[in-house]
């Protein structure tokens, strides 16, 4: 497993993954270094949102219309009937649509690159059994919904399974420059509001204690864009 | 990266002249000695094995911090660590982005005090002499300490104001000198539901003393409120790391050279036994020895005997400063139980500081319990507060884990979910230990840290104890569900606790009371190695308590030729 020389050396790198935020970290550190001294609640709390659209657009930059970088077509297809049937489409976007996929194939080039085989192993598999259920289908991605959600309560508890559940909480709800939380669509469906200050009331029942604020604050909603 | 380059000269030193002081570790202890030391005008290189980060360099990226192990190296390890419960089976090491390492600690300039959710608990008169207080316990290590808490005290306190704690007195608290240098941090909802839902016990809950800035303080900002505290590195420099505070003091004095990416191998010894110069490796694998007229190990429970067991030549042939037999053993890692509550109304604990509110009520001990053990309650968000550790463990066991319901879960329980934590005592144990792994080596060609360790049954009870009146509290305040992680065994440990423990008799301890090593005059080791009993569960102020005393002492015997 070890593949640097020295523990330690390198540790500043990150990961290798062309999903790697970069370019991102690079402004909001300098912003962070530009700050640093001045006693910034405030002043980060007005700049803060446009440096998180600016990451964000570059993240998006980065996927826009670009072909899959480690899967196939085919992959790719089973991959976003898999993501959909763990948080599937309602009134809010499913985990294909929320960029589930994309942060699946960019992480197989990067921090997944150890685990690729088996997981391109789990995805044949996975078409394969589609196939033996249904002669028609070419693939997982071709069963209709429920037969998708039958075949996999059958490998519920299987490592593949498993690891398809970890990639989509981490493509889901990861920083949006992993490639994945398109538009930051898993944080939308938590009700997590992604800043770098904030002040009290912090929620409901904390919002008590500043009677004064509540009026124009609703405090104890923020971060609920998903309602 | 690049340190950026400080205002004055950077303090360099030549690895064949000996400096005053090797400190081994830049963390919670190493960080204060060194800046103790400096600006007591002893020249000190700090070798320290991960990176030199700037706060700047720290993010809210969770993938990368919390599952890709940015700051503890997990699990893309060069230095993994084995694991068992018991002597009798073979240690394995875990992998996957859902494993953590049995020591959990992080690795760069400020150690865990970079990560760590900052709880400053000092100690209390009992904890020191507890032994004596109630007897003996049959198989166990219990022991009073060699000095008592109105000898601390004054160091408890220099911690409060020069590494900046706030809070505000409480009912049960110790006596102080001075009183706290800020308020507490406001409140959060999980602070407000654990107060209202502990005096409808009629329990007394009180603000929880903490390591990040309520108010600007020694030309520091203050907190921000971000809320990605627990697990990572503090963008504002809020959050009273030795990064933030004892580090620059240090390098200010233009006297102390922090040597990053320094994996340390060995402490050699001359002729006359005496600690003679520290070998390490650096950042390209090559080798160095730094030369020091004294050596000071700070580098954790689990690394400082590590360090020691690897250091062992025909003089010393069980490990250095081992003639007691006990470096590595009496491991004490805190009991720790969960339970997990969701309300009606949003809480939004990711916001903020893990902390905010705690109840002090049973820690005691009490022998209606039939048990030994104490603890503290506090309510947190715990690692529920960001986004994909919530999802990954934030839902009842019971609860589908993909699907529409799943969704439905999720969406509703993120803001809604808060935590009440029970941190208790550890008896120190011969079978609890650190060793050497016998059969791997890490990159550097260094054997792998072995744990071992199973609770006492007392431990368990205390923590099932614990958890059961978090239960009551969480339902009396009124959540809409509540449920248990089940209490069992402890396999992954933030609090590294012993292992070299500090006592008057050489044949009973590791080092004297004022963290001499009994047999190496001009070696010291200093960290939550050196703690004789685990306190109730909130370790680190009490380090740096330590680590300010030992200062002082060791600056005292320097100056009089006494090392």
């Amino acid at each position: 497993m070890p593949q640097r020389t020295v523990k330690g050396a390198g540790a500043d790198d990150g990961p290798d993954s062309p999903g790697s935020p970069d370019g991102a970290e690079a402004g909001r550190r300098e912003f962070l270094a530009r700050m640093a001294g001045l006693s910034g609640a405030g002043w980060l709390a007005i700049h803060a949102p446009a440096l998180l659209a600016a990451g964000e657009a570059a993240a998006q930059h980065r996927v826009a219309g670009a072909g899959w970088a480690n899967i196939s077509a085919a992959e790719a297809a089973t991959i976003a009937a898999l993501v959909d049937q763990i948080i599937p489409p309602d009134d809010l976007p499913g985990a294909a649509e929320m960029g589930a996929v994309h942060f699946i194939d960019q992480a197989l080039g990067g921090f997944l690159a150890d685990g690729a085989e088996a997981w391109r192993a789990g995805l044949a598999d996975l078409d394969r059994q589609a196939r033996l259920a249904d002669r028609a289908a070419a693939g997982f991605a071709d069963l209709p919904f429920d037969d998708q959600t039958a075949l996999l309560q059958q490998i519920e508890t299987s490592p593949f399974f498993r690891q398809a559940i970890l990639l989509t909480h981490c493509g889901l709800f990861a920083l949006p420059a992993w490639g994945g939380n398109r538009g930051e669509a898993g944080w939308k469906l938590l009700g997590f509001d992604s800043r770098h200050a904030w002040q009290p009331p912090f929620g409901y029942y904390d919002a008590a204690l500043y009677p004064a604020r509540e009026a124009g604050g609703a405090a104890g909603e923020s971060g609920h864009g998903a309602r | 990266m690049q340190p950026e380059k400080a205002a004055m000269a950077r303090a360099e030193f030549d690895t064949r002249k000996a400096v005053d002081f090797v400190v081994i570790g830049a963390g919670a202890a190493g960080g204060v000695l060194a800046g103790e030391l400096s600006t007591a005008g002893f020249d000190v290189v700090v070798l320290e094995q991960g990176p030199y980060r700037r706060p700047g360099d720290f993010s809210h990226d969770e993938l990368k911090v919390m599952f890709l192990g940015e700051l503890t190296e997990h699990p893309s390890w060069s230095d993994p660590q084995s694991f068992r419960h018991d002597a009798a089976a073979t240690a394995q090491v875990q992998s996957g982005l859902d494993a953590a390492p049995p020591a959990l600690y992080a690795r760069g300039v400020g150690g865990s005090s970079v990560h760590f959710s900052a709880n400053y608990w000092r100690l209390r008169p009992l904890d020191f002499k507890e032994r004596s207080l109630l007897g003996a316990i049959d198989g166990t290590g219990f022991a009073d300490w060699p000095i008592g808490y109105e000898e601390l005290e004054p160091y408890y306190s220099r911690v409060d104001w020069e590494i900046g704690v706030s809070g505000a007195p409480g009912p049960f608290d110790a006596p102080r000198s001075r009183p706290f240098p800020m308020p507490p941090l406001p409140v959060t909802s999980a602070g407000v539901l654990l107060e209202q839902g502990a005096r409808k016990l009629g329990l007394h809950p009180q603000p929880a003393p903490l390591a990040v800035l309520s108010q600007p303080h020694n030309g520091r900002a203050p907190c921000m409120h971000c809320g990605f505290c627990m697990g990572f590195g503090c963008e504002a420099g809020a959050k009273s790391s030795t990064l933030a505070t004892a580090i620059p003091k240090a390098e200010a004095t233009g006297r102390c050279e922090i040597r990053p990416l320094s994996t340390v191998f060995r402490i050699e010894t001359d002729a006359r036994g005496r600690a003679s110069e520290v070998g390490y490796l650096d950042a390209d694998g090559a080798q160095h020895a730094q030369k020091a007229r004294a050596v000071i190990l700070a580098a954790n429970g689990g690394e400082s005997p590590r360090l020691l067991l690897m250091s062992d030549s025909p003089r010393f042939p069980d490990g250095l400063a081992n003639g007691s037999g006990l470096v590595g053993k009496y491991l004490m890692g805190n009991g720790h139980s969960i339970a997990h509550a969701r309300f009606d109304q949003p809480l939004n604990e990711y916001k903020s500081v893990q902390v905010t509110r705690l109840v002090y009520d049973f820690y005691e001990h009490d022998p209606r319990r039939g048990f030994y053990g104490g603890g503290g309650l506090d309510a947190r968000g715990f690692i529920q507060a960001s986004p994909i550790f919530f999802a990954r463990t934030g839902l009842p066991p019971d609860a589908p884990r993909w699907g529409k319901a799943h969704k439905d879960l999720l969406r509703e329980g993120f803001t809604r979910h808060m935590a009440v934590l029970g941190s208790t005592t550890s008896l120190p144990l011969e079978r609890n230990n650190i060793t050497l792994d016998p059969d791997r080596k890490d990159a550097a060609g260094r054997p792998l840290m072995r744990m071992t360790y199973r609770d006492h049954d007392d431990d368990l009870g205390m923590m099932q104890f614990m958890q059961d009146r978090a239960v009551e509290i969480l339902e009396a305040a009124g959540a809409n569900t509540v449920w248990r992680e089940a209490v069992a065994p402890q396999n992954v440990h933030a609090h590294l606790l012993g292992t070299c423990r500090m006592g008057a008799d050489p044949a009973a301890s590791v080092v004297d009371p004022w963290h001499r090593s009994h047999e190496v005059p001009n070696l010291f080791i200093c960290d939550g190695s050196s703690m004789v009993s685990s306190g109730r569960g909130q370790p680190t102020m009490t380090i740096q308590a330590l680590a300010f005393r030992a200062a002082e002492h060791i600056a005292g015997f320097a100056r009089r030729g006494e090392i």
